[in-house]
């Protein structure tokens, strides 16, 4: 059990101590009669987020199901043999007389492994239309798990129910830390992004003060209440249209920034196309343009989100005159508008629609930019990451 | 003490057992979910089918906490003392007289086992919801003006639900039971409705289920959840129409879609523009 604990954790649930504590006196309560149970109860108590669904579940299908977690590029044929999916499937196969003892002398590994595959998809095809695992594959530390947990019924027709048919279905990776953002869990992007600035409550009795005044008015009841403002802060989005990378994510992002509008004093979106140059625009099209000097004129704990891919020729970043656009020549590198961009912004992060795992390969450029703002991707954890960091630069400013 | 579900509300499997730990391990259970899936009702069916008392909070953003436990009534206390309580029965010497409990100081004073239901508990700051932690913690609050002890005569059974407005902390996840309820899947949908529609014919159910989940598709602002799908067959069938129709055509959509955004979407009027 404690094997498990520490694979939750390798696989990045928090766990605290006090959670095993709970679980054995779960335990000694008798509240686990079966597999669903003991799924739901470690559920309850070691999982407190919705976004840890998705790993809990492969975690559990790993350590109690029989389902090994695949190392992430690679199937272990060793083990796959030694397994017990394959060796029940065999089992099974002799049984029942479709394969013969002389027949698997004969055949080497591969055919074996391709009849055993064959079954695997087709009871995989019956139920979810064949693409479960090969779907799944890649999106979560346990590259192949959906593979095994196919594996798993191979052996296990009807053993478990909840916990089988949960896992199996993996209902809950649309709400995994690792994806993407979509209209599916829009919600909790938004909550996140609300934490930019919690509003508290406005107005309250002074009692002290109320009691002191009445007392000087001779018994004369005076109600003094105190004003309890925070002071409210502005938004800027930055987002860059140019490059086919955001295309598809400049909708969703607009939505998103405009459900969270009353948290902020102001809110502005201004665009650009790939890097900065001494201009931003008002539009989308880019034909209004503001005032560089005006831009940067912002109070300082004004925060400011980069929405980009950071992906260009390196001349673009670092040359003179480097601009890709034919009419923008501004001898200025790149390189240098986005170091004034950041001094005049500390309170700022950039989000990047490449995921995080793609950087190096993508370009040199956002390793580049990456040293000059704080950079995340635009998943779910990167969001989140991203407003703590705005709210830990911002502090600093706040007041002002 | 079981939970079995009440013959109103279909009760999964899965959530059944998981009220039964929560239960048996006298933890809060912090219910989340999409709007519309039975979180706050869910309250409801445990007191009913346990026979229990509900005490019911219902959180508003300006919340400290305190308040659920008691409200101290300075003003009435001074209105009293300078005009006299008269025949109210309220002595200005006894600070009792001027204390109001909360659900939360219902549900700890009673006699007897109840509900105790935060019904919306993201609303609050996250300052509440560190002060609420130690009070479900220990079954106990402290009247700070006087300095006593408020302890739970007997453990409430407490459930709290969030529609995840706002980030809930840490401690306090760590502290509750989670459970995220998923959004029901036709086949549970359809034992939904037959629970609050049992003499619906099996063609209708279909038509409007189908139209129901193909919207919900369709990646709406707010999508339509199950209250919204109950009003739906509910007005139909009122109204008498044969059929949910299809496409455009279908009937009382606006008892489904809520956004103006979403039913101009609908419609067709608004093309979703790339900008």
């Amino acid at each position: 059990m404690i094997g498990f604990v520490y694979q939750l954790q390798k696989a990045g649930v928090p766990v605290s101590v006090q959670y095993i504590i709970e679980f054995y006196r779960a335990l000694q309560r008798g509240l686990v009669t079966g597999l669903d149970q003991l799924f739901l109860l470690s559920r309850l108590i070691f999982i407190k987020r919705v976004e840890y669904y998705d790993i809990f579940e492969q975690v559990f299908a790993s350590f109690f199901m029989g389902a090994r977690d695949g190392v992430p590029g690679g199937i272990e044929w060793e083990e796959l043999l030694a397994g017990k999916p394959f060796q029940e499937w065999l089992k099974g196969e002799l049984e029942s007389g479709r394969l013969t003892p002389e027949m698997v002398r004969e055949f080497d590994t591969e055919e074996l492994l391709a009849r055993f595959w064959e079954t695997v998809l087709a009871q995989q095809g019956e139920h979810h239309g064949g693409n479960t695992w090969v779907g799944t594959r890649g999106r979560s530390p346990f590259g192949h798990s959906g593979m095994y947990a196919g594996g798993v019924r191979v052996h296990g027709t009807g053993l478990y129910g909840t916990a089988q048919k949960v896992i199996e279905n993996r209902r809950h990776i649309n709400y995994s830390d690792r994806s993407a953002i979509t209209t599916e869990n829009l919600r909790q992007v938004l909550t996140s992004l609300r934490s930019l600035r919690p509003v508290g409550p406005e107005s309250e009795l002074d009692v002290d003060e109320t009691i002191s005044r009445t007392a000087r008015n001779g018994g004369e009841i005076e109600l003094v209440f105190c004003r309890e403002l925070k002071n409210r802060v502005r938004l800027i989005v930055l987002m860059d249209n140019g490059g086919y990378s955001m295309t598809p994510h400049i909708a969703l992002v607009k939505t998103v920034f405009s459900k969270i509008r009353d948290l902020f004093k102001d809110l502005n979106y201004y665009y650009f196309h790939n890097c900065i140059y001494g201009t931003v625009y008002l539009d989308p099209p880019r034909t209004r343009s503001v005032k560089w000097d005006k831009f940067l004129s912002e109070s300082k704990s004004t925060r400011l989100i980069v929405i980009g891919d950071a992906n260009m020729a390196p001349a673009e970043l670092m040359a003179s005159y480097g601009a890709l656009d034919f009419y923008t020549s501004v001898r200025k590198p790149g390189w240098e508008w986005l170091r004034e961009l950041r001094d005049a912004f500390p309170a700022s992060v950039w989000l990047n629609p490449i995921p995080r795992d793609r950087w190096p390969y993508e370009s040199a450029t956002i390793t580049g930019i990456g040293r000059l703002f704080h950079m995340e991707d635009l998943t779910l954890s990167g969001i989140k990451n991203a407003v703590t960091h705005l709210n830990i630069q911002g502090q600093a400013f706040d007041g002002h | 003490m079981q939970f079995e579900g009440t013959e109103r509300y279909y009760l999964s499997p899965e959530l059944r057992e998981i009220v039964n730990i929560a239960i048996a391990m006298e933890k809060p259970l912090l219910l989340t979910g999409e709007a519309g899936t039975g979180k706050t009702q869910l309250a409801f069916e445990v007191s009913r089918a346990l026979g229990l008392r509900m005490e019911e909070a219902r959180c508003k953003s300006t919340f400290k906490g305190e308040e659920l436990c008691y409200v101290y009534d300075t003003v009435l206390r001074l209105n009293d003392s300078r005009f006299g309580s008269g025949d109210t029965g309220r002595d200005v010497n006894n600070i009792w007289d001027y204390l109001r409990f909360g659900p939360i100081g219902r549900a700890f004073l009673a006699e007897d086992r109840r509900v105790l239901l935060l019904d919306e508990i993201d609303k609050t700051d996250s300052d509440t919801q560190d002060n609420l932690l130690d009070v479900l913690e220990d079954g106990s609050f402290v009247i700070r003006e006087i300095n006593h002890k408020v302890t739970a005569a007997k453990r409430p059974v407490i459930i709290i639900t969030s529609n995840a407005k706002r980030e809930l902390s840490d401690p306090f996840l760590r502290r509750c039971f989670c459970h995220y309820i998923p959004f029901p899947p036709p086949e549970e949908m359809v034992m939904i409705v037959r629970l609050h529609f049992p003499d619906l014919p099996e063609a209708f159910l279909e038509a409007s289920l189908t139209t129901f989940y193909r919207l919900r598709d369709q990646g709406f602002e707010k999508p339509p959840a199950t209250a919204e799908l109950l009003d739906w067959i509910g007005s139909m069938r009122t109204s008498g129409a044969s059929g949910p129709g299809a496409g455009r055509e279908t009937s009382h959509i606006g008892t489904l879609l809520k956004r103006t955004q979403d039913l101009l979407k609908f419609k067709g009027i608004l093309k979703p523009g790339r900008f």
